[in-house]
């Protein structure tokens, strides 16, 4: 909020050096956002607390600044209190919901439509409001001064009989700005017998405002259920200077102030004729409140020692009163308008931000550190993390939608069954469905260094996918991917550096199972530990990609094991076997491995034809084996893939 | 004849052999010492002039010692000849062979950073889910609706109105009050989603990094001291920090730290808007409204909270001015190697 400083200077005494006031300021809640220089000399632009209700004012702001720097308020004159009535004679209100929490109006005739005098034009302009008319602007002059919105009619226009009431849904208003709004149940309008008047703690009517025309008034000052105005404003678009200072907790008790602050001034400058009475709708008047403050709160929490006398003297520049006095605490009670104060941790920063956070001693180990829980799947995805880039792979993160073009790509990999999360109100189709692969957006990344001239790409991300499934929605960890390489379309690269990848977090008994469920893909296959499918993979054009489950194999590591040089010699011989055509050769390597714990290695280590080439190791940790026991397990090496792969071996 | 002088003289003829460079300094040596008017050869002459035993064993001296200089000669040429001739010389400044090199995301990067500097502190890492519960996301944390804080996190809603996808991390806040027990510190850095129209600088999906510690005893000086340690870790010993008040519905009191602007040095720029102070973070004591809405009493135990927006500081950090940047494949590795 603009805060006009020569405005201020008529309630409180300011520094001359204003960064001492405003450096004060930021340091008690309000902070600086600017300082303008502006033509009635500098205004200082706070943002202010969405809790104080009470510093949407310059009063407010001036009362904070007294309790600051020690100094006194000089509050605006007001009004003598005038007779309460519950009926107006000129205009009856009658008021049809409990979602009014206080209404005060007062009849004003013969009213002298004019323009402002210049001094409150200056501060109107200073603040951002442009001046209207006399009456107009002295509504909202009210309202920066003190932060009770108000509003005026022209009462011979809206007739003798008014209310405030929700809204029928689908009723229109024209506010006078000229805009037409059409109105929900939940909206709460002041009404004549024809139309609305005005959406309460909003914005005015159009035909019923105050004109050139105008002879008789009628002003209001209320207070309402601030979440029924927050809808409204924000249903309609209308973060009026009124709606929001309505949608906080306002005082009701600021509404009398409000009114006889106008009436003052009506009365000061001979604008019309003041009636005697004035209606009064107050069903539950709120009266200060008791909260109690323990000292040793106090310095528990706010971990220093504030002297008891020094935070009395604070929270009675703040206007609490000390009730109750202890060895142990006080009983304060609270001004009415301190609408955010209602417990002790709220007394307690009040007395810290007057005192000075400043003045609180930093501590690091005053307590003892507790048990580190960090769970294991964080710590999985770091070292999956290092692997790859270890391995040459550069990390991506992308944006979790699925842009429309790709839309298509949009399934689990898996298979399984489940619909994309989608946004109720998304900002654009780009942010409309939530990815459910990593994959789509993994290539466009991809692609993106095919266009650009690269000449190789390796690329991982570690992220959620999300499905929704019989009305429950799923997140799931998975690790996706990608390669590529400039004229080369070499799959056993990529699984190169998918098996260096498993070695590297320790991930045994991994297998590739060839598969053919994702539509786009081709050379598919599906990723196995044991027996549990743990991920997918495949090709887009010469893109090889693969994307893991990270909770599948989530402590199916195993334990990093040291391993010594054998103490005794290996025996290695190589066979060749004859295989018919399309033998998976994984398959044979496993269960030659599989005769024997003696056999140590097996590799394929020459292909021609259909005729593969094993090197087989084997070793015994414990003793030197002798030829006679290889050849016993060589036999049954062979007995167990001619009988499984109808293989045979070559001389 | 001494045998000193013999032993001496083959001493020097093979230190000076082991220095020589090239072929033509080991011939001089060779005619020098062994060469037929040699040191050595010259001894040998003298020999048929000295007594029986004597003369044997001089004898043997000598020819010891000129097996031994011939033998240094030969392995001397063998060594020179090995050295590499002028015509075959490396080119040291040649870019070298190297495979290719994997790099982290920024964001990860400044995230494992935090995570170190916490982990320090006894703080554990966490992390919640993304779509969230209104309940979880809002309510348990003092944001009741029609809340006026609301309007600051417009929510990107996957059914209006009670799923969302979380605002802030503070969700997490919720989430590790009801399922954990105290005492605990965790620290959270994950993505949030709000309603934004994409530019430069708002993204509808951003990261944000939190904090969080229940512990009987916890106090605004912990707060202070937890924070000011981060900050001085993260950001350098010699900046300026500053601890001020600041509203925040989930905190009681409630805090902000400022950081000196970097860019004027406290003189005042457009960066920090003439205040010499860069906004970091939010931070506070856990409301009591929220303690007692996961069965704590705020008589008994207290916790602190913060929570920093993630970006802007990757951003800082690497020198990016477009938030979109981060995450939508525009980050190349191609010429950081």
């Amino acid at each position: 909020m603009k805060i006009p400083i020569s405005w201020l200077k008529d309630y409180v005494n300011v520094p001359r050096d204003l960064s001492v006031l405003t450096d004060k300021l930021t340091m008690a809640g309000h902070l600086l956002d600017k300082t303008e220089e502006g033509n009635g000399g500098a205004v200082i632009d706070l943002e202010l607390r969405g809790n104080r209700a009470d510093c949407y004012s310059i009063l407010g702001v001036a009362k904070e600044v007294a309790a600051l720097f020690k100094t006194a308020v000089k509050y605006p004159s007001l009004h003598p209190k005038l007779k309460r009535v519950s009926l107006l004679k000129e205009c009856q209100n009658t008021i049809k919901t409990p979602l009014v929490k206080r209404v005060m109006m007062i009849v004003l005739k013969d009213v002298k439509i004019t323009d402002s005098p210049n001094w409150i034009k200056q501060r109107l302009i200073a603040y951002g409001i442009p001046p209207i008319n006399n009456i107009v602007d002295l509504t909202n002059y009210v309202m920066v001064e003190l932060g009770e919105p108000m509003h005026a009619f022209d009462l011979d226009q809206i007739g003798p009989k008014i209310e405030i009431r929700l809204a029928k849904n689908g009723e229109k208003m024209t506010t006078f700005l000229g805009q037409t709004i059409t109105l929900t149940s939940d909206d709460l309008v002041w009404a004549n017998s024809k139309s609305p008047l005005s959406i309460a703690g909003a914005i005015g009517e159009k035909y019923h405002s105050i004109s050139e025309k105008t002879n008789n008034i009628l002003v209001e000052a209320a207070n309402y259920d601030r979440a029924n105005i927050r809808r409204s404003i924000r249903r309609h678009n209308l973060m009026t200077d009124a709606g929001i200072r309505h949608e906080k907790d306002l005082d009701p008790n600021l509404v009398e102030e409000a009114i006889r602050r106008f009436l003052q001034i009506i009365k000061e400058n001979n604008w019309g004729k003041i009636e005697n009475c004035v209606f009064d709708y107050y069903p539950s008047p709120v009266k200060p409140w008791i909260v109690r403050l323990d000292y040793a709160k106090l310095e528990s929490l706010g971990g220093l020692k504030v002297d008891k006398k020094v935070a009395e003297k604070i929270l009675h520049r703040l206007n609490f009163v000390i009730k109750e006095e202890s060895n142990s605490g006080i009983k304060v009670l609270c001004p009415t308008y301190r609408t955010d104060v209602t417990l002790e941790e709220d007394l307690i920063e009040e007395i810290l931000r007057v005192y000075g956070y400043d003045k609180i001693p930093p501590k690091t180990l005053s307590l003892e550190i507790p048990t580190i829980i960090t769970p294991d799947y964080i710590n999985q995805e770091a070292k999956i993390r290092d692997a790859l880039v270890g391995l040459g792979f550069d990390e991506a993160i992308s944006f979790p939608f699925i842009k429309e073009k790709n839309w298509r790509y949009n399934q689990l990999l898996d298979n399984q069954p489940g619909q994309s999360v989608n946004i109720t109100n998304p900002p654009s189709p780009d942010i409309e469905k939530m990815r459910m692969t990593l994959l789509p957006n993994l290539l466009d990344f991809a692609q993106r260094v095919i266009n650009e001239r690269g000449q190789r790409l390796m690329f991982f991300e570690i992220g959620k996918v999300y499905y929704k499934k019989k009305n429950k929605y799923y997140e799931k960890r998975k690790l996706g991917l990608i390669y590529w390489e400039k004229d080369k379309q070499n799959f056993l690269q990529f699984k190169g550096l998918l098996e260096s990848l498993l070695t590297k977090i320790n991930l045994e008994g991994i297998h590739l199972k060839e598969a053919d469920n994702i539509p786009f893909l081709t050379n598919q296959y599906q990723l196995y530990q044991n027996k549990n499918v743990v991920g997918q993979g495949g090709q887009f054009n010469n893109i090889f990609y693969a994307e893991i489950d990270l909770n599948s194999i989530l402590g199916k590591e195993k334990k990093p094991v040291a391993h010594l040089w054998p103490k005794f010699p290996p025996i290695i011989e190589d066979l060749s076997l004859e295989l018919p055509p399309q033998t998976l050769i994984g398959e044979v390597l496993q269960s030659i491995k599989s005769v024997s714990p003696v056999i140590w290695s097996v590799e394929l280590i020459d292909t021609f034809k259909d005729t593969k080439t094993v090197r087989i190791t084997y070793q015994n940790p414990r003793k030197t084996l002798a030829d006679k026991e290889v050849k016993e397990i060589r036999n049954k090496i062979i007995e167990a893939i001619e009988k499984q792969f109808r293989a045979q071996l070559k001389a | 004849m001494d045998i000193n002088v013999i032993q001496n003289l083959k001493n020097q003829a093979i230190s000076g052999i082991l220095q020589a460079k090239t072929p033509d300094e080991l011939e001089r040596l060779r005619i020098n010492y062994i060469g037929r008017k040699g040191e050595i050869s010259s001894l040998m002459k003298e020999l048929p002039g000295l007594p029986e035993e004597e003369r044997q064993q001089i004898g043997r001296f000598l020819n010891d010692a000129k097996k031994a200089i011939e033998e240094s000669i030969a392995r001397q040429q063998q060594t020179i000849s090995n050295r590499p001739t002028e015509r075959q010389w490396l080119d040291v400044t040649q870019s070298g062979r190297t495979g290719k090199i994997g790099h982290f995301h920024p964001t990860s990067i400044v995230i494992n950073e935090m995570f170190e500097i916490f982990k320090h502190l006894g703080f554990s890492v966490m992390e919640g889910p993304e779509i969230e519960t209104d309940e979880f996301n809002f309510e348990k944390l003092n944001l009741p609706k029609d809340h006026p804080a609301r309007s600051l996190q417009d929510a990107l809603y996957i059914k209006e109105p009670e799923i969302v996808l979380r605002t802030h991390t503070s969700s997490v806040e919720a989430r590790v009050l009801s399922e954990l027990k105290a005492p605990f510190r965790i620290v959270v850095a994950g993505k949030c989603y709000r309603y934004e129209n994409v530019n430069a600088s708002n993204n509808a999906m951003f990261y944000q990094f939190q904090g969080v510690a229940l512990q009987k005893g916890l106090s605004m000086a912990d707060l202070k001291g937890t924070l000011s340690y981060f900050a001085k870790s993260f950001f350098g010993k010699n900046r300026q920090v500053r601890f001020r008040c600041k509203y925040y519905p989930e905190v009681e009191p409630g805090g902000g730290l400022d950081l000196d602007c970097p860019f004027c040095h406290q003189k005042g720029c457009s960066v920090c808007k003439d205040r010499g102070w860069i906004e970091m973070l939010g931070c506070g004591m856990i409301h009591p409204n929220i303690l007692k809405e996961f069965s704590y009493n705020p008589k008994e135990i207290s916790g602190y909270a913060f929570g920093m927006g993630l970006d802007r500081l990757v951003m800082d950090r690497f020198g990016i001015n477009d938030i979109r940047s981060l995450y939508n494949g525009d980050i190349t590795y191609e010429n950081s190697h």
